[in-house]
């Protein structure tokens, strides 16, 4: 029997949805795997029975969290898609505000009907069995790791930064073209896609298991970032570094 | 020596592009640096480069490239690589050249490696003299700046000519073949190629303070030094690159990549670096290099000291790429060398030439990266996370392992593992595995039923000298999964009991439900002719436990032995060594007579993909079974 997949989604672009409506001709081979039992961006029809349930979007209220649990509950994989989901994303960049400022600045008049709270990843809430980074995730990665859940392997995900594969891509380093990475600190998997294109790492896998951001610090302020920017440098995408669940 | 105009090289280059059976590759510009990259016309070469990004060894060891297909219903098949087209290498500098020759000699050693072989024998190096050096280019003080062989044409720039030396027939055959109005070289010529090689070999921005042939015994004089490799790793960021560029290095990781039928996929073999925080991590969690100081220091010993005992060279070739790619600037080699020598100065080591070791490479078969087939004929579940599989290879052949070696399991789509083999030689037509549920192959593995079907590669590694231990007392001192490699050799020193002396095993366990081989080890109990003695750690309430309560080394006084008489035979976790070894050197045993089966993590299996390495050994192939006479003085060993 293929198991039932359901597609939900949090404080998020839902770009990482929209990466797998656009798998092309993947999709029917995919479909051929699993069955889809509840996608928002692409169907009508909803259930809440089944096995795996990947999430898009970052927890930014409370009140989020009790849906949250519910799916954990149904599920008997959650699969984390895209950085709001996997590391806060740059939702997190409100956390370095007071979150009623934060509200003033979007709502406005209005701010004291909404509640809000510092935005972070689907872990932070619930336990998490796989992630797929990346803003948005790579369509090759969703696939692998589907690829790898199906064959009841827990997804590889490297724990080396995007220089391995930027080597490997035989790029010019960003650095010496004057531009200002965090590659070097940053979860690889990406294939090093956006310094392939000729730009830099902006971190949106997050950070390896033991990043050693005291260096990469110097190294940014070596090559002539001051220091608060340098400190800027980290908070775009790694701004949640609370527990997981 | 031979000159063609430059108007004719490029005629030259551009006939071998036309000649569609040949893939021509050469030196391009990318972005303010170079690469090495396919060449349309002879315009784009920039034969005056300083250094390529890469090395041109990606054209024989890929960044990435396929070894085997699988498909669930036929099997493992190595991909074939006889419809591989030769590559032209347009501008090598001598140092690539040089690594070329360092890596021909590592892909051949004991097994060959057929991928990089067969691409590198199909392949021609036109070479050519630096004309602009790197600012950390330090080529000239390895050696490396010219090179007079190892090349099939090399090209000196002779302003408007070229001057161009044959190295080889086939470098004679395609200048004969691609090229006209090829001249032969006249004094003068000859004359100014020797006098800008000697303007390359005495020029260098970057110098040693010594002489480079005091590296290998100077490294083995700072290895103890942990505050020196501490403060020059302070910085580094893990984050490979000063490997993944260098021309010398082949680590590498494999990995399956299953297409979405699941049932058909490749295995990718993929570049690499043990600069890499978890390239020495083994499924338990154990890291055997999990500091950036001993990942740092491994780089340099690799390159000045182990592939200098192995093979003779200090595999450096002095191309400068990994001192320019390190962003926080460690990774130069003349910098660590250079505050090394000062260091020693400083505290007054003496340092001399370290004498060219003897070597003896053995060069065999080719290496099959597809495992065979063999099927799974019983399973036996043994406690709540290991399973007893007993396999059986499709092909009717015998697996013919000795005691102690090990066999690399594919699980299709999943990966591959290596597993001691726990049953003896002299069981014949299977071969059993007992396996532990910790990884993805291994949680596969154990989802795995009677009649499917595994990959099999090997046996691999020395096994046992089960004939060397003929006629002695033998000691087997077992922790936990230990207790399975040394299973292979105990069945079969009790199948052939007569030729062995005492046989004594000591098994220990965390608690009494993870007792493995229950019945068969507990019936030792009734044998007169075998002496036994089992312990676990604690033994919770719940559980029966009427033998020793405490670590494995607690049984150790409880038998009386003959240290002389008596070989040990030790397997476990690696905490448990330290203290068995201890305990058995203070009952007077020799170190000769202490013999250790230890586990890394292993991925090719045959000695070169180098997950495996503890200092200069390979687990894979210099072990898993060591003499401790051999490995004490090793001090990643234990």
């Amino acid at each position: 029997m293929k198991p039932k997949v359901a597609f939900f989604d949090f404080a998020g672009c839902e770009g990482d949805q929209l990466q797998i409506a656009n798998l092309e001709e993947e999709i029917l081979d995919l479909l051929g795997q699993v069955e889809v039992v509840s996608f928002r961006e692409v169907m009508k029809e909803h259930s809440d029975d089944y096995d795996i349930a990947f999430i898009e979007g970052s927890c930014t209220r409370l009140q989020d969290e009790e849906r949250l649990k519910e799916i954990r509950k149904n599920a008997s994989v959650v699969v984390a898609i895209g950085s709001c989901a996997t590391i806060g994303g740059i939702n997190s960049l409100k956390n370095y505000q007071n979150m009623d400022d934060v509200k003033k600045i979007v709502y406005g008049e209005k701010a004291s009907l909404f509640d809000t709270y510092p935005a972070r990843p689907i872990d932070a809430v619930i336990p998490v069995d796989a992630y797929v980074h990346g803003c948005p995730m790579t369509k090759a990665e969703f696939l692998h790791v589907v690829k790898s859940l199906l064959l009841g392997k827990k997804p590889e995900i490297p724990n080396y930064p995007v220089c391995v594969e930027c080597k490997k891509n035989e790029n010019v380093c960003a650095f010496e073209r004057g531009e200002f990475c965090v590659g070097p600190i940053t979860r690889a998997g990406c294939d090093s896609c956006c310094v392939n294109e000729g730009t830099k790492c902006w971190g949106c896998r997050g950070m390896v298991d033991n990043p050693n951001e005291n260096s990469q610090k110097e190294v940014l302020v070596k090559y002539g970032l001051s220091v608060d920017d340098a400190i800027g440098k980290f908070k775009l995408y790694f701004g949640w570094q609370g527990k997981k669940k | 020596m031979h000159v063609l105009s430059k108007e004719d090289f490029s005629e030259f280059i551009n006939s071998l592009i036309a000649d569609n059976s040949l893939n021509v590759v050469g030196v391009k510009s990318k972005g303010e640096k170079f690469a090495f990259g396919p060449l349309e016309s002879a315009n784009q070469l920039r034969l005056d480069y300083d250094v390529t990004i890469l090395p041109p060894k990606k054209y024989f060891f890929p960044q990435r490239e396929t070894l085997v297909t699988y498909n669930v219903s036929s099997g493992y098949k190595s991909k074939s690589l006889e419809d591989v087209k030769p590559t032209i290498i347009v501008g090598a500098h001598p140092y690539d050249i040089m690594a070329l020759l360092h890596m021909d000699e590592i892909f051949r050693e004991t097994k060959s490696d057929p991928n990089y072989l067969s691409r590198r024998n199909s392949s021609v190096i036109i070479g050519v003299n630096i004309q602009n050096m790197s600012e950390s280019c330090f080529a000239s003080s390895m050696g490396c700046a010219t090179i007079d062989y190892g090349y099939d044409l090399m090209l000196t720039d002779l302003g408007d000519k070229y001057a161009i030396d044959v190295g080889s027939h086939k470098g004679a055959d395609l200048l004969n073949k691609y090229s006209k109005n090829v001249k032969k070289g006249l004094a003068r010529d000859i004359q100014s190629v020797g006098k800008k090689k000697q303007e390359i070999m005495n020029k260098t921005h970057q110098k040693f303070g010594f002489s480079s042939e005091l590296i290998p015994e100077m490294l083995g004089k700072f290895y103890e030094k942990t505050s020196f490799w501490e403060d020059h790793s302070e910085e580094c960021l893990s984050c490979g690159s000063c490997v993944l560029v260098c021309p010398t290095c082949y680590c590498f990781d494999v990995i399956d990549n299953p297409d979405l039928s699941l049932k058909t996929g490749e295995r990718e073999r993929t570049w690499d670096g043990c600069l890499l925080e978890d390239f020495a991590k083994i499924s338990s969690g154990e890291n055997f290099r999990n500091t950036k100081a001993t990942r740092y220091r491994h780089r340099y010993f690799k390159k000045g000291k182990y592939l200098f005992d192995r093979f003779g060279f200090v595999s450096c070739v002095g191309c400068g790429r990994c001192s320019s790619t390190c962003l926080p600037d460690i990774a130069n080699p003349v910098n660590l060398f250079n505050d090394m020598y000062d260091e020693s100065l400083k505290i007054g080591i003496q340092i001399d030439p370290a004498t060219i070791p003897d070597i003896k490479i053995k060069t065999g078969n080719t290496i099959d990266y597809a495992p065979k087939i063999a099927t799974i004929v019983k399973k036996v579940p043994m406690t709540a996370n290991e399973t007893m599989f007993e396999l059986k290879l499709d092909d009717g052949s015998e697996l013919g392992h000795q005691p102690g070696q090990f066999v690399q399991v594919s699980v299709f789509g999943v990966g591959e593992a290596p597993f001691g083999v726990s049953s003896s030689p002299t069981k014949k037509d299977t071969f059993e595995l007992c396996i532990r549920k910790l990884g993805n192959v291994t949680s596969k593995i154990h989802t795995l039923n009677e009649g499917d079907k595994v990959g099999i590669r090997g046996p691999f590694g020395n096994g046992f000298n089960a004939e060397l231990l003929k006629g002695k007392d033998l000691l087997f001192v077992a922790g936990g999964l230990g207790i399975v490699p040394l299973r292979s050799l105990f069945n079969y020193v009790l199948d052939n009991r007569n030729d062995y002396g005492r046989v004594i095993l000591l098994y220990g366990c965390k608690e009494p439900r993870e007792l493995l081989f229950g019945d068969e080890i507990l019936s030792l109990e009734d044998r007169d002719d075998v002496e036994f003695k089992s312990t676990v750690d604690r033994c919770p309430e719940n559980e029966v436990w009427n033998s020793n309560v405490g670590v494995i080394t607690t049984l150790i006084p409880q038998v009386d032995f003959d240290p002389q008489k008596t070989y040990a035979v030790v397997c476990g976790p690696p905490i448990m060594y330290k203290f068995v070894i201890r305990d058995l050197k203070s009952h007077n045993v020799p170190d000769d007579h202490i013999i250790v089966s230890l586990e890394r993590r292993m991925k090719c299996g045959v000695g070169k993909c180098g997950h495996c390495q503890i200092n200069q050994l390979y687990v894979c192939k210099d072990g898993p079974v060591f003499n401790y006479s051999k490995i004490k003085g090793i001090p990643e060993a234990l």
